[in-house]
């Protein structure tokens, strides 16, 4: 182990765990206001009267009408209104917000608002879209051809849901006017977008708008875009009453009307010619939801990973991101390659058996190493580590053993094995680090020879707080106890980018380690010194072109394997997980407590995805999985035997040799489990969640 | 008429109505913030309290149900020696990631260790069953219970 | 105190329910879900006569007001309503919650009914105008209603002194705590001299009430073990009538399913 891996006491610890942390909350400003927002009842329908009681003195409803800049919320299309405007698209559309002194009355004057509404009919059902938000399509090779000499064919489509990011702490801000300024505080994973979203709605210059982050009960994606349209409501709100307003969601609000995990459909088209994989053709549909908020990307990245670790020369990849009248998804760890990645793995699985090889024999002969060229013909410019993955993974649950002995099982119980090879491409896809972030990150060495990071990454639980200080810290030659780093405040900190898609410790924390570095070199004991480091590519990297998906998508990738072990009751067609076993390569660890961490809570979030997570919409549009009660996590009892390990594979270009972390343990979850489903049930499986429900169709031989 | 109970040791009386929830009060009337709201419904722990020597959720709790009872929070527990081996071992294994959840953990780690002074890992699950965490997948937790018990000896 | 009053004991308590419009607290765990907010509540915990244990020469008695820790942890209670009570949950509610409010709610999904439907115990319903004691199954008359009246308390819950310890209890939630039941089955089987001298099941979580058929139990009741193989698939059959699950968020057809398995399975365990 490297020395910097040594875990230390995180930077948060003390606050957190004596209660003292203020969440948002927990604070209360002078005169502030509570506001609660209106949700539509509707999937679709016109406004055509809102009826509203009478207001007691100091009580006020903001709407459209009171958004001085522009009703749209800028993600990266400009589609959302902040306020809806003569028309709902999905249940739970905002279309005003009550706001006032005493958080109850608001609540009663809240119920006694009517909306009239002339509906219409809903388009609920992603393959009965008309709108295509996005639509993307790249080759390799020569597909075609491929399919035309095949002497097989393989074709199955794969589904999976919905899943909620859960955070503890629910969506919540508050905003208030102050000197001819705005200001925002709240639970948020990135500061900037909030900032440009919030002086797109009022109508100001940057410069008048401030961002704080406040401690933050988890992300996890859930708050990378959904706080930039909160941030608006809640910033018109407080222009119009000229005072602090507060909004915090409750639990069930939360659920049903906050960005999700985008369902997904995935048709795998494999071409099979003397045994061999010669090409696959795969289309993807994934539901947006009403609004595109983030489906470009997330899309993006779930069709650059479609074709998986395997090395397929022949490759068409189509997919389409499309409108539906149901809440609108956006990001959640993983990002769209926990969609596809089920899909290639299961499909993978399934020829294996077909072909009469065992899966894990099949995606061996098959999966890529160093040197060989990605989907979108770039390179895999670093070793590979997943041949002593596999090994590793085998050995702690002789697992090769184990799958041939799953196979012929009678009786009540019945065990199972499954295994899941994956990667996850570090940081943002294609060029949008070199062309659209452009991060700057900035020490500042004080006068007392304390030095601060300034950053707008948010530490939302994942430790980065610890790990920027540690980096800076260690290369400086400093105590840790001389580098400190507050929550970011965007009149304080640059724009080093969002808290997202694996990039913050990878990218800024580079920038960070140059820094220091010359910080070290140009050190004048007690007098104020700034450093302040710019996004450099670096040279290896292929450039990426959007237009043809060609390039390196991504300088390098975080590599795993996994394993699940279950036991299927078949007479209550429940599922036990007697084991759960990650090897991840996140390239060196910076600081291995906080890395296990991440593997740990990433894969068991990767586990509820796959067993008991679900959500869905009823007829009418609306959710109704919306509590803990009814969307159900994964508890301390329900993986015991749930086992991380680190695979150190240093990566040359990142701070310490890392690279990125959070998202990797969750996107292989759900294949590793549904092929251990598969093991103890003898049947060919294709959903996630795969639920009792399912199990029981499968033993009583119900066609799904 | 008021009511009474003691909190964190110290004897208090609140004009709050008896049905009204004692997580909402103790984080309004009496400023104790380091009980979280996560769900009002019971299913999450984050707002953990101990009541006479047992855990519950405050959510779940009105006023009424409190009179002449002791009501501990974090901002008392935090005051103790126990909680001081707690804090070092949660430390040890960076079991805190977004820490909206580790306040009612470390009441529910107290309680488990009070009931239990050597807990096997299964009874420490069990004791934080009702406590949901979506950070760290729990592992870190569950060692950190099992390290102060071990460094705890007598104090439990 | 506002919108709530405290009483001490039973007597006390049973003169404020007569007179004021209020509702009875006891655990609180469902009633805080979603309080009404202008709900006066009666608080019962600190009633002495309804937090006792005892066995008397017919019954165990059980206080509506304890909550499931208390019987988990105590000695006289069987096997068979420990674990159900330990599988509620989780211990921050099973501190609060109590054994009559899991009965007052009314919900063929409480944990605790459904073995006290099994064991055929009784409700002691009291008011300051008298008491009745009730069989369990009289006491639910649909989802969420029961036959107590709004001046009366359960104050105790009865079960009958037989031997309970050859039981049969699954609880199918959708994780291993925090799980609202399912699906639930309990049953209870005894044999004496090579004979079935009772058989008594319940099916929890699947209609509005929680089924219990003593009609259909007495076909095994009385026989052989290998006399009731005979009439084993016309019980089965009958129970396949009997049990019609109302339509929820997990399909009708699973949890009829995981019902009729479970009850073959609790047959076969018994050697039928």
């Amino acid at each position: 182990m490297e020395n910097i891996s040594g875990s230390i006491k995180k930077k948060d610890h003390e606050a957190k765990i004596n209660g003292s942390a203020l969440y948002v909350d927990d604070h209360l400003m002078d005169g502030m206001l509570y506001g609660r927002m209106l949700h539509s009842a509707k999937a679709k329908a016109r406004i055509t009267k809102i009826i509203l009681p009478e207001l007691p003195e100091g009580y006020l409803i903001v709407d459209k009408n009171d958004v001085t800049g522009v009703n749209r919320v800028a993600i990266i299309i400009h589609d959302t209104p902040v306020y809806a405007e003569d028309t709902v698209e999905y249940v739970g559309e905002p279309i005003l917000m009550v706001v006032g002194p005493d958080d109850q009355v608001v609540e009663t004057i809240l119920h006694k608002i009517v909306v009239v509404y002339e509906e219409k009919i809903p388009v609920l059902d992603m393959l009965t879209s008309d709108t295509v938000f996005f639509d993307y399509n790249y080759t390799k090779g020569d597909m075609d051809k491929a399919l035309a000499e095949a002497d097989r064919v393989f074709i199955e489509t794969f589904q999976t849901g919905y899943q909620e990011q859960a955070y503890l702490e629910t969506q919540g801000l508050i905003a208030y006017p102050q000197d001819g300024r705005m200001t925002v505080r709240g639970s948020m994973q990135c500061p900037y977008y909030v900032h440009s979203a919030v002086a797109n709605a009022i109508g100001c210059e940057g410069k008048d708008v401030q961002i704080i982050q406040d401690v933050t009960g988890g992300g996890f994606g859930g708050k990378e875009a959904f706080p930039s349209i909160l941030a608006c409501q809640v910033a018109v709100a407080a222009k119009k009453a000229n005072k602090p307003v507060k909004v915090i969601f409750d639990r069930r609000e939360d659920m049903e009307f906050t960005s999700k995990r985008h369902p997904s459909l995935s048709t795998y088209k494999v071409a099979i010619k003397n045994g061999e994989i010669t090409g696959m053709d795969i289309d993807v549909l994934f539901n947006s939801g009403a609004y595109t908020t983030l489906s470009a990307v997330v899309l993006q990245r779930g069709l650059i990973c479609a074709n998986g670790v395997y090395r397929i020369d022949n490759l068409r990849v189509g997919g389409r991101a499309v409108k539906t009248n149901t809440v609108p998804c956006g990001a959640y760890r993983g990002f769209g390659a926990p969609q596809t990645f089920f899909a290639v793995e299961m499909i993978m699985d399934h020829i294996a058996k077909e072909m009469g090889l065992d899966s894990l024999e099949l995606k061996e002969k098959y999966m890529v190493k160093q040197g060989d060229s990605t989907s979108t013909s770039g390179k895999y410019h670093f070793h590979v580590p997943l041949p002593e993955m596999i090994q590793r993974i085998d050995e702690l649950t002789d697992y090769r053993a184990k799958r041939k002995q799953y196979q012929q099982q009678i009786g009540r119980y019945r065990k199972g094995i499954g295994l899941s090879m994956f990667f996850h491409g570090c940081g943002f896809t294609g060029s949008g680090e070199r062309d659209i972030i452009k991060a700057v990150a900035k020490i500042r060495k004080n006068p007392d020879n304390t030095v601060e990071i300034l950053a707008s990454n948010a530490d939302i639980g994942q430790g980065l707080k610890t790990t920027f200080c540690k980096i800076v810290a260690d290369t400086l030659g400093i105590s840790y106890d001389r580098v400190y780093i507050d929550n970011p405040d965007t009149d304080r900190v640059p724009d080093s980018g969002p808290t997202v898609a694996s990039r913050s410790l990878m990218t800024v924390g580079g920038l960070l380690q140059r820094a220091a570095e010359k910080l070290k070199k140009e050190w004048q004991e007690g007098k104020e010194q700034v450093i302040e480091e710019h996004f450099v590519e670096p040279d290896f990297v292929i450039p990426f072109n959007l237009k043809d998906f060609s390039g390196d998508a991504y300088p390098t990738y975080s590599w795993s394997v996994n394993a699940i072990e279950v036991e299927v009751d078949t007479l209550t067609a429940t599922t036990k997980i007697l084991g759960a076993w990650g090897i991840f390569d996140v390239g060196v660890p910076i600081d291995m407590n906080i890395v296990m961490g991440q593997m740990e809570g990433g894969f068991l979030q990767g586990i509820g995805y796959a067993s008991m997570e679900q959500m869905d919409y009823n007829a009418k549009g609306i959710i109704r999985n919306n509590s803990f009660s009814d969307y159900i996590i994964p508890t301390a009892v329900d993986v015991p035997n749930l086992v991380a390990e680190i695979m150190n594979n240093p990566y040359t270009h990142g701070p310490y040799g890392a690279k990125g972390a959070g998202e990797l343990p969750l996107v292989g979850a759900a294949p590793a489990y549904v092929e251990a489903m598969e093991n103890a049930l003898g049947a060919n499986l294709n959903k996630v969640p795969f639920t009792p429900e399912d199990v029981m169709k499968i033993l009583q031989g119900v066609n799904t | 008429m008021m009511i009474n109970f003691i909190l964190n040791g110290q004897k208090v009386v609140s004009t709050a109505k008896a049905n009204e929830r004692l997580l909402d009060i103790l984080r309004t009337e009496f400023a104790c913030t380091g009980v979280k709201c996560g769900c009002k419904e019971g299913e999450c722990g984050a707002c953990s309290v101990i009541i006479d020597g047992k855990l519950v959720n405050s959510c779940m709790v009105a006023m009424g149900y409190v009179e002449s009872c002791t009501v501990m929070t974090i901002e008392g527990y935090r005051k103790t020696e126990r909680f001081a081996v707690l804090d070092t071992s949660y430390a040890s294994v960076s079991a805190v990631q977004c820490g909206f959840c580790t306040p009612g953990m470390v009441l529910a780690s107290e309680c488990i260790l009070a009931k239990n002074p050597n807990p096997t890992e299964a009874e420490i699950r069990e004791g934080i069953s009702g406590n949901l965490c979506r950070c760290t997948g729990y592992n870190a937790i569950v060692q950190a219970i099992s390290i102060a018990a071990k460094e705890g000896k007598g104090l439990w | 105190m506002v919108n709530g009053y405290q009483a001490t004991s039973l007597k006390e308590a049973l003169k404020i329910l007569a007179k004021e419009s209020v509702t009875p607290y006891s655990g609180g765990t469902d009633l805080m879900i979603d309080p009404e907010e202008h709900a006066t509540f009666l608080f019962l915990a600190r009633i002495s006569e309804m937090k006792n244990i005892i066995e008397d020469t017919e019954y165990l008695r059980i206080g509506a007001a304890c909550t499931f820790t208390e019987i988990i942890e105590n000695e006289l209670v069987p096997e068979i309503l420990k674990e159900a009570a330990a599988q509620i949950a989780a211990p921050a509610i099973r501190n609060l919650a109590t054994i009559g409010g899991n009965i007052c709610n009314g919900s063929a999904k409480g944990d605790s009914a459904l073995i006290l439907f099994a064991t055929d115990a009784k409700l002691r319903l009291v008011s300051s105008r008298g008491e009745r004691v009730l069989p369990i199954a009289e006491f639910y008359l649909g989802r969420k209603k029961t036959a107590l009246k709004s001046d009366e308390l359960l104050v105790e819950i009865l079960i009958d002194r037989i031997n309970l310890s050859n039981y049969y209890y699954k609880k199918v939630g959708a994780r291993d705590a925090l799980a609202i039941s399912r699906v639930s089955f309990a049953a209870i089987l005894n044999v004496a001299d090579g004979k079935i001298v009772n058989c008594m099941t319940a099916f929890g979580a699947v209609s509005d009430i929680i089924i219990r058929r003593p009609d259909i139990d007495a076909m095994l009741v009385g026989k052989t073990t290998k006399e009731a193989k005979v009439v084993k698939k016309e019980y089965i059959a009958a129970y396949d009538q009997a049990i019609i699950p109302i339509k929820g968020r997990i399909s009708a057809e699973y949890r009829k399913a995981v019902c009729m398995n479970l009850l073959r399975d609790f047959l076969e365990s018994n050697g039928i």
